[in-house]
């Protein structure tokens, strides 16, 4: 049983949601103050500090790291996208981030199901369960990152969509919503620069109240929205048991998008599978609906991003993913590959403990290091 | 869709769980009812069999659903619903048994039906009606989750404990007054099983989850 719950409480259902729309517009604001941060010290000078994310390697290996220290790729895709939509990073440098953003949030899961491994069977379970994602994350994103490289097709499928809604009224980039988020988000950097703030001093402060923003609004976002719909999150998850295939998948979609977070979806799973209730081959589709669902935040936060790449970015995110599962879920040979990984890693984690840390040492921290050290600008 | 994003919360899963536990309850009653009727004469044990092996399934597979909606449900909610889990886990092998303790009584049924003018003929009967009952009013005090009721329950079924073991101590002495002691003490044994075994889903309604089946030692 995952000690992570959705925590008890009285607040009533519709103080909650009063709370949730309120941080979202935090969250939104925040995706704007950091956008807007790195304008003030000039475009060059923002544009220099994300250099070293030119090399695709790099940009990959950030994307790791950074989503494995807040444990969160809602948080890393949010902050991409601000910075995207803010101008301070080109799309092509963000696609490799994004994709380290996917394989990074899969850590959760698996560090969630340590705590079965002093029960051989089901440790062996919870495991195998927890690493299918990561399989199934680093084998999308070996394939997709050399096409994309080569073809740019995620991209330019991105822009094309991009060009078609902002085509449609620019509901996105011109709505009140966005005007209303700028004005609030003018009223803290008015703050700073009373204050006396330029530069460099207004930056740093406006970046740190974006950043702080962000995580903050999703952390309690996800904390009230799994409050709220935890009973059906339930009633979906029982249903999810016996069923596989497209309905697993919605339901993964479904579950991830009220609480915006994967990792609360798939971190959900790992003791079901540890007790065997929920088999492999049944969760396997929740957690690619899950991959679909995390894409929510990133579309989100491009309603407050002051360039259309914002959402081109976003959008990227959404077709990375949807690649992903159409290359290999439709068919069954393809589709057992990462389940059979995953299987043989848990067979090897219960021989040897040990495993179990170098795996995700190696995988979500050394990695990712090295990959930084290596192929920085 | 926009539906599937309504509020909902933690009391929804163990509601349906209840629910689903009084359906266990009314299945044991059922196969009680039909396992002592052919053992007390009043079914023929072919004719019911059937019946009784069926309904323990659909028992059997409400304790299976009802397992895996408590790991679903400690999954999703965590540690503030951990007390619900534990005594949901416990309760439901109590409603199950009851199925499992009434396919015993047909078995000895086939062997040795009681016959009409045993001297503890009218007794058997009279606590076949009793533990029936008892069943349906378990399921009531369960849902409503009367405490008063609970304690009442609990000391009914203690006195009745009693009686089956005053019952089964005269069979296993000398003068057993029946001619057919073995099934007599069987059933009877079979009784006191079914009533502590809805006794013990009565304490998680007045007891500490680790005090749970051991109220007989409060």
């Amino acid at each position: 049983m995952s000690s992570e719950g959705a925590p008890a409480s009285n607040t009533p259902a519709w103080a909650r949601i009063v709370i949730v729309v309120l941080l979202l517009i935090v969250f939104l604001v925040g995706i704007k103050l950091l956008g807007g941060s790195f304008k003030m010290v000039g475009k060059e000078t923002a544009k220099s500090l994300f250099e070293g994310l030119r090399n695709p390697f790099a940009g990959l290996a950030v994307g790791i790291l950074a989503t494995v220290l807040v444990q969160s790729s809602s948080v890393t895709t949010a902050v991409v996208v601000g910075l995207v939509g803010g101008g301070e990073l080109s799309v092509g440098s963000a696609v490799p981030v994004i994709m380290g953003a996917n394989i990074g949030t899969s850590v959760t899961n698996t560090l969630v199901s340590i705590g079965h491994i002093t029960r051989n069977a089901e440790f062996k379970r919870a495991f195998a369960g927890a690493t299918m994602h990561d399989f199934f994350n680093l084998i999308a994103v070996a394939i997709l990152l050399p096409v994309e490289l080569t073809t740019g097709v995620l991209q330019r499928s991105a822009v094309a969509l991009t060009e078609m809604f902002a085509g449609a009224g620019g509901v996105a980039f011109k709505s009140p919503i966005k005007v209303f988020i700028g004005k609030l988000a003018g009223v803290i950097v008015d703050g700073f620069e009373a204050l006396g703030l330029e530069g460099w001093a207004c930056a740093i402060p406006t970046l740190a109240c974006g950043l702080l923003f962000i995580m903050a609004a999703l952390v309690f976002i996800t904390r009230n929205m799994r409050v709220l719909l935890a009973g059906r999150m339930e009633r979906a998850l029982n249903r999810a048991l016996g069923r596989s295939g497209i309905l697993a998948m919605g339901i993964g979609v479904l579950i991830t998008v009220a609480v915006q977070s994967s990792s609360i979806t798939t971190s959900l799973l790992v003791p079901l599978i540890g007790a065997g209730v929920l088999s492999l081959e049944v969760a396997f589709p929740i957690t690619l609906g899950a991959n679909i669902g995390t894409t929510i935040t990133a579309l989100l936060a491009a309603l407050a991003a002051d360039k259309t790449d914002g959402l081109t970015i976003a959008l990227v995110h959404l077709l990375f993913n949807t690649a992903g599962i159409l290359l290999l879920y439709p068919i069954p040979a393809i589709r057992r590959i990462p389940l059979r990984m995953a299987e043989f890693l848990g067979a090897l984690a219960v021989r040897n403990r040990l495993l179990v840390v170098a795996y995700i040492g190696v995988v979500f921290v050394l990695l990712p290091l090295l990959g930084i050290l290596l192929f920085r600008g | 869709m926009f539906k599937w994003f309504k509020p909902s919360d933690a009391g929804e899963g163990p509601a349906r769980m209840h629910r689903e536990l009084r359906e266990m309850l009314a299945h044991g009653r059922h196969t009680f009812d039909a396992a002592a009727n052919a053992f007390l004469g009043g079914a023929d044990p072919e004719v019911v069999r059937k019946d009784i092996w069926d309904t323990d399934a659909k028992i059997n597979e409400l304790e299976r659903s009802i397992r895996r909606e408590v790991l679903v449900h400690g999954s999703v909610h965590g540690s503030s619903q951990l007390p619900v889990c534990l005594v949901l886990m416990s309760i439901v092998k109590d409603a199950e048994r009851i199925g499992d303790y009434s396919k015993n009584l047909f078995e000895v049924a086939v062997v040795s039906p009681k016959r009409r003018g045993d001297e503890y003929f009218d007794d058997l009967v009279a606590f076949r009606t009793r533990i029936s009952t008892a069943i349906e009013e378990a399921s009531s005090i369960y849902a409503s989750q009367d405490e008063d009721a609970a304690r009442a329950f609990l000391t009914e079924s203690g006195t009745m404990a009693k009686e089956f073991d005053r019952h089964v101590a005269r069979l296993l002495g000398d003068e057993p007054g029946t001619d057919q002691p073995a099934p007599t003490v069987l059933c009877y044994r079979y009784y006191k099983r079914i009533v502590s075994h809805l006794s013990n889903i009565i304490t998680s309604l007045v007891m500490p989850v680790d005090q749970l089946d051991y109220l007989d030692e409060k």
